[in-house]
C-alpha cells in the first residue's frame, strides 16, 4: 500500500499531472473565495475543461478544485466577514472578529493550517478506510443499497431547516424527474407524452447544473439594483504573521484537531450532508467542549481551528463514499462522479482493487492539493480580495456559458441545454417557494438507483420482509425511521418555543 | 437585414461552398463517432484505442462522443438525424437489432449505410465464485433440479440478456433474470454473490485467475488460446455460439465516396498490428469486413435477433 | 386565498393526481415481477400526500394570521429585482435557440455581449469598448480551449455553417 502510495506520489509532482492539479487548485481556491460562487459552481464550470484530458490529469484537476475550494473560502470569511462557500461559514463567527481585533494575517494563517491537517488526516483515513470499506460494499445486495439511499434521502430532508414536508416534497420532487424518460428496466417510455425530446429523460448532470447554477446567478441578479449592494473596498490588510507560531498554536490543540476532523470526515462519508454541515458542527461542538465557550464568536482561535480543520476533513471523507460505494454524497461528489463516468471509470467496490493506479492517484493528488493550496493563498490572498469584486455583469455570462458547455458535451446534444436551460427556471421558482435545493438534487441523484435496486430486489427474490430481515438492510431503515423521527421531533419542540413569537414560517 | 434574408444568403454560400467539393475535400474537418454508451463501457473501451487509428488514415480528428440513454437508443437517435455528410459516424453493436424487436425503439439498421465491421467479442457464461458449480455439468444438474431460481444478471432485452435465453433454449433449463445494466454492475453483483451467472467475456480474466469468479464456457466455435482451460459451449454439447459485433454505421443518404473514404481507412485502421493488440486486451478478435460483406452480415443478424426475441415473448413487431 | 406554500402545494398535487393517472395506463412488461409504473406510482401518492400536508399547514397557517396584518414592506424593490431575473431568463433563453442556428462562436459572443449590458448598462465608451472585448474573449477563448485543446466539439450553426 506504502509503495503504491509512494509511487502514486512520484507521479502525481511530474509536470503532467501537477499542471493540472495546480490550476485546480488555484481555480478552487478563486472559486471558493468568491462571494456567491460555491464548491459545487465552481466544479460545474471546470468540468468540461477535464474531458479532454487523461482521466488521472482530469481527476488530480478536479481533486484540487474540490480542495482548494474548501479551504478557499476562509479569506474572505476572515477578511470581510463574507463566507466565499458556505462550509466557511462558522469561520467567520471568530476569523473576522480576530481580523477586526487587529489580527488578520493571524486569522487567515490559522484557517489555512487548520485545513491543511483537517485535509491531511482526512486523506489518512481516505487512504486506511476506502479499501476495507469497498470489500464491505461489494457485500451490499440490491437491498441494502435501497436501504442506504432511503436512509440518505430521510437525513438530508431531515436535516434541512424549515418546513420538513417542504424537505421531503423536495427530494421526491428530485425523485419524480429521474422517473421521465423510458424506464432503466425494459426501457418503456413513462410521462415522455410521445415526444423525443422527454424520451431521453432529463440527464442529471445539465439538471444539476441548470438547477444550481440558476437559482444562484439569478437570487444575485434580483439584488443587483438594490441599494447598497456595493462591497465596501477594505483597506489592504496585513497578513504577514509568524507561520511557526501559527502551526504551534493548533498542534497545542490536538483533541480539538482530532475531533473536529472526525466530526468532519463522518458527516463526509455520510451521503448528503455535505461541507456546509459540517463546519457549523464541529464549531459547535468545539464550543461545548472547550472551557471558555464564551469567548466562541468573539475571535478565538479554537473556533476557527474547528471549522475550518473539519471542512476539509469533509471532504477526505465525501472521497471515500464515491470511491467504495460509486455512489456520490451530494452535488459536488456527484459532480466528480460524473466527471470519472466520462473517463471512463466505473466508481463502485471494485475501483480500488481494479484501477490501483488511478486510485492512489487521486490519494496523491489529494494530498499534493492541500500543499498547493497553502502554496497558492500564500501567494494570491491579498489578489484573491481584489478579484470578489469582479462585477456580476460580467461574472454571470461567463459562468453560463461553461455551463452550456458543460451541459452540451456531457453528451454531445442541444437536448443537454434544453434541460439545462428547464431546470434552471425550475430551481429558481423552487428556491423562491422555499424548497431546499439540497434533497431535490440527492432525490435526482439517487432516484434511479433507488428504482434499479428496488425492482432488483423483488426479481431477485420476492418476499419483501428481506429488506428487514436482512440485518444491514434493516440497521438501515432503522436508522432512517429514527432520523425522520428525530426530525420531526425537533421541529415539533421548536415550533413550540416559537409559536407565539413567529407564526409563519 | 432581415432574419431570412440572412438565412438564404448563409444558405447559398453553405451550398456553394460544400456541394462540390465535399466529396473530394471529405473530411476537412474533425469527424464525430457516437458511441451509444457511457465511456468505460466494453463498446467505449474497443472504439477508443480504434479512433486514433482511424485519424490517422483520415487525416482528421476522429472524436468519440459518447451519447448514452435508454439502452443505447438515445445515441442511434442522434446518429439517424445527423446530416448524412460523413462527419457523424455511429458506433454499433448487435443491440440495434434486438431494442427494436423488442419494442423500445423504432431505429434499426436499416436507418443507416454499413461501413465496415471491426470486431467481434465472443460471450463467456460467467458464474460467482460464491456458486457450488465447478463446471457445466453440476450447474446443469443443478439447473434441471431447481428451474426458475438461478439467478442471472442482465441487461434486459439485450445482448446479455439474449445470449443466456439461447442457453436455457439449447439446454432445456430455465433461469430467473434479474436487471443489472451493464457489465461493471453485473461484475460487482457477481462478486458479491447476488446472482449466480452472468455473460461477460475474457476481459474477466484477472478476477478468474483470483479465484473471484469461474468461467463455465465461451460462446466462440473454437477454444480461445488465451485461455484454453474454458470449453466451447459447442463441445459441451449446447449448441450456441454468440458473439457481439461491433462496426461503424453512417446516416442513410450519406454520398458513396464518402462512404468510401470511411470504408478504406477503416479497413486500413483494422489491420494495424497495433488494433489487434488493443483488442486482444479487450477480450476480443479484430474482423473487419467491407460495406457490401457488412451489410448481409447485418441483414442475417437482423433475422437472427427477430428469432430469438420471438422465442423469448419479448417480440413486439 | 392560499399563501405561497399552498399554492405550491396545489401545483404538486394536480400534477401528481394527474401523472399518477397517467401511470395506470403504461404497459406490464414481461420478466419484470412489478411493471414500469410501480416506482413512479410510489413516488406520486408520496408527492400527492406531502403536497396534502403542506396545502393543510398553509391553511392552518393563514388562519392563525387573518387576526394579524399581513403586509410586507419593500415590495417595490423586489419587483425591479424579479424583472431583471425574467429580462435574463429571456436572453438565456433566446442564446439556447440560436445557439444551433448561429452556431456556438456567434451566439455566444452575442449573449456575453446582451447580458452584460442588460445587468449593467455601460455608462462611459470605455465601458462600452469592454463588453464586445469580454464576449469575443469569452466566445473565441472557450472555443479554443474545447475544440482544439479538449476535443469537444461544439455546436455548428445551421444558418452559418460556423
Amino acid at each position: 500500500m506504502f509503495e503504491l502510495l509512494g509511487q502514486a506520489l512520484i507521479d502525481i509532482v511530474q509536470w503532467k499531472y501537477l499542471l493540472p492539479l495546480f490550476v485546480g487548485t488555484l481555480v478552487g481556491v478563486i472559486g471558493g473565495s468568491l462571494p456567491g460562487v460555491t464548491i459545487t459552481m465552481t466544479v460545474i464550470v471546470v468540468l468540461p475543461f477535464t474531458f479532454g484530458l487523461d482521466p488521472l490529469q482530469g481527476l488530480a484537476c478536479m481533486t484540487g478544485v474540490y480542495v482548494g475550494g474548501s479551504a478557499g473560502g476562509l479569506i474572505t470569511a476572515c477578511l470581510l466577514g463574507i463566507p466565499g462557500t458556505p462550509s466557511a461559514i462558522a469561520t467567520t463567527f471568530d476569523g473576522f472578529p480576530m481580523a477586526r481585533n487587529g489580527e488578520p494575517g493571524r486569522a487567515v494563517w490559522l484557517g489555512v493550517w487548520s485545513s491543511f491537517f483537517g485535509g491531511l488526516l482526512g486523506g489518512v483515513f481516505l487512504i486506511l478506510v476506502t479499501g476495507p470499506l469497498a470489500a464491505l460494499a461489494l457485500e451490499f445486495g440490491p437491498w441494502e443499497y435501497f436501504s442506504l439511499f432511503v436512509l440518505a434521502l430521510a437525513m438530508v430532508a431531515g436535516l434541512t431547516e424549515g418546513s420538513l414536508v417542504k424537505g421531503l416534497l423536495s427530494g421526491a420532487i428530485g425523485m419524480l424527474i429521474t422517473v421521465i424518460g423510458t424506464d432503466p428496466i425494459m426501457g418503456v417510455p413513462r410521462f415522455t407524452f410521445d415526444s423525443p425530446f422527454l424520451a431521453g429523460g432529463f440527464p442529471f448532470l445539465p439538471v444539476l447544473i441548470g438547477v444550481f447554477a440558476f437559482s444562484q446567478i439569478m437570487s444575485d441578479v434580483e439584488k443587483l439594483r438594490q441599494p447598497g449592494a456595493a462591497t465596501t473596498a477594505a483597506a489592504r490588510p496585513m497578513l504577514s504573521v509568524s507561520q511557526l507560531k501559527v502551526i504551534g498554536e493548533i498542534l497545542t490543540r490536538p483533541v480539538l484537531l482530532l475531533w473536529s476532523t472526525i466530526v468532519g470526515i463522518v458527516i463526509g462519508v455520510l451521503p448528503a450532508i455535505g461541507g456546509s454541515a459540517a463546519n457549523m458542527l464541529a464549531w459547535d461542538q468545539a464550543r461545548k467542549m472547550s472551557k471558555t465557550p464564551d469567548r466562541f464568536g468573539k475571535g478565538t482561535p479554537e473556533g476557527i481551528i474547528a471549522s475550518e480543520s473539519s471542512n476539509n476533513a469533509n471532504v477526505g471523507g465525501s472521497l471515500v463514499t464515491i470511491m467504495a460505494f460509486g455512489i456520490p454524497g451530494d452535488a459536488v461528489t456527484a459532480v466528480m462522479l460524473g466527471a470519472m463516468t466520462i473517463h471512463g471509470i466505473q466508481s463502485g467496490p471494485l475501483f480500488v482493487s481494479q484501477q490501483p493506479k488511478l486510485a492512489y492517484g487521486i490519494y496523491a493528488a489529494y494530498i499534493v492539493a492541500h500543499v498547493l493550496m497553502v502554496a497558492v493563498i500564500a501567494a494570491t490572498a491579498l489578489l484573491l480580495l481584489r478579484m470578489t469584486r469582479i462585477r456580476l455583469a460580467v461574472l454571470a455570462p461567463v459562468v453560463l456559458t461553461l455551463c452550456v458547455v458543460g451541459a452540451y458535451a456531457l453528451n454531445n446534444t442541444m437536448a443537454g441545454i434544453y434541460v439545462l436551460l428547464i431546470f434552471g427556471v425550475v430551481g429558481y421558482l423552487l428556491v423562491k417557494g422555499g424548497f431546499p435545493l439540497a434533497p431535490l438534487i440527492l432525490g435526482l441523484i439517487l432516484g434511479d438507483q433507488i428504482e434499479l435496486n428496488l425492482v432488483r430486489s423483488i426479481m431477485s427474490d420476492p418476499d419483501p420482509w428481506l429488506f428487514i430481515t436482512r440485518p444491514i438492510s434493516g440497521g438501515l431503515l432503522l436508522a432512517a425511521a429514527i432520523s425522520v423521527a428525530l426530525a420531526i421531533w425537533q421541529h415539533l419542540r421548536h415550533r413550540e418555543r416559537q409559536a407565539e413569537a413567529e407564526p409563519d414560517f | 437585414m432581415s432574419k431570412t434574408m440572412v438565412r438564404l444568403v448563409a444558405a447559398a454560400l453553405f451550398l456553394t461552398a460544400t456541394l462540390p467539393a465535399a466529396a473530394q475535400q471529405y473530411p476537412d474537418r474533425p469527424v464525430k463517432l457516437i458511441v451509444p454508451w457511457a465511456a468505460g463501457g466494453d463498446t467505449d473501451n474497443i472504439f477508443r484505442p480504434f479512433a486514433p487509428l482511424m485519424q490517422k488514415h483520415l487525416g482528421q480528428p476522429f472524436v468519440i462522443a459518447n451519447v448514452s440513454g435508454a439502452s443505447g437508443t438515445t445515441g442511434a437517435r442522434e446518429a439517424k438525424s445527423a446530416p448524412p455528410d460523413g462527419y457523424t459516424v455511429y458506433a454499433v453493436h448487435d443491440y440495434i437489432h434486438s431494442v427494436y424487436y423488442v419494442g423500445i425503439t423504432d431505429i434499426n439498421y436499416w436507418d443507416f449505410e454499413p461501413v465496415c465491421l471491426i470486431s467481434a467479442t465472443p460471450s463467456v457464461l460467467t458464474a460467482s465464485a460464491k456458486t457450488p458449480w465447478s463446471d457445466w455439468k453440476s450447474l446443469l444438474e443443478d439447473a434441471k433440479k431447481r428451474p426458475g431460481q438461478i439467478s442471472v444478471g442482465a441487461t434486459l432485452g439485450s445482448t446479455s440478456h439474449f445470449f443466456p435465453a439461447l442457453i436455457e433454449k439449447a439446454a432445456g433449463i430455465k433461469f430467473k433474470y434479474v436487471s443489472y445494466d451493464g457489465l461493471a454492475p453485473r461484475m460487482n453483483a457477481l462478486l458479491g454473490g447476488h446472482i449466480d451467472l452472468t455473460d461477460s467475456n475474457l476481459t474477466q480474466k484477472g478476477k478468474v485467475d483470483a479465484g473471484l469468479l469461474k468461467f463455465i464456457a465461451i460462446a466462440s466455435d473454437q477454444r480461445d488460446p488465451e485461455m484454453s482451460s474454458v470449453p466451447t459451449l459447442k463441445e459441451l454439447g449446447v449448441d450456441v455460439s454468440f458473439e457481439v459485433s461491433r462496426g461503424l454505421l453512417v446516416p442513410k443518404g450519406t454520398p458513396a465516396p464518402v462512404r468510401a473514404k470511411l470504408e478504406d481507412a477503416c479497413k486500413k485502421a483494422t489491420a494495424e498490428p497495433e488494433f489487434a493488440k488493443a483488442m486482444k486486451l479487450q477480450g476480443t478478435q479484430a474482423r473487419f469486413l467491407d460495406a457490401n460483406a457488412y451489410a448481409a452480415f447485418l441483414k442475417k443478424n437482423d433475422e437472427v435477433n427477430k428469432d430469438i426475441a420471438r422465442d423469448l415473448g419479448l417480440l413486439k413487431r | 386565498m392560499p399563501g405561497r406554500d399552498g399554492i405550491a402545494g396545489l401545483i404538486c398535487l394536480a400534477g401528481s393526481l394527474g401523472l399518477l393517472a397517467v401511470s395506470f395506463g403504461l404497459p406490464q412488461v414481461p420478466l419484470v415481477p412489478v411493471g414500469p409504473g410501480f416506482y413512479p406510482r410510489i413516488i406520486l401518492t408520496g408527492i400527492a400526500l406531502l403536497s396534502m400536508a403542506l396545502i393543510a399547514q398553509d391553511w392552518r397557517a393563514r388562519r392563525a394570521l387573518a387576526s394579524g396584518q399581513e403586509s410586507r414592506g419593500g415590495d417595490a424593490v423586489s419587483r425591479a429585482g424579479y424583472g431583471l431575473v425574467l429580462l435574463s431568463f429571456a436572453v438565456f433563453g433566446a442564446y439556447v435557440v440560436l445557439l444551433p442556428l448561429l452556431g456556438y462562436r456567434i451566439a455566444t459572443a452575442l449573449f456575453v455581449a446582451a447580458l452584460q449590458i442588460l445587468l449593467e448598462p455601460p455608462a462611459s465608451w470605455r465601458g462600452w469598448l469592454l463588453v464586445p472585448l469580454v464576449a469575443i474573449a469569452t466566445a473565441a477563448m472557450t472555443w479554443l480551449v474545447f475544440e482544439r485543446y479538449l476535443s469537444v466539439l461544439l455546436p455548428r450553426g445551421t444558418w452559418t455553417a460556423w
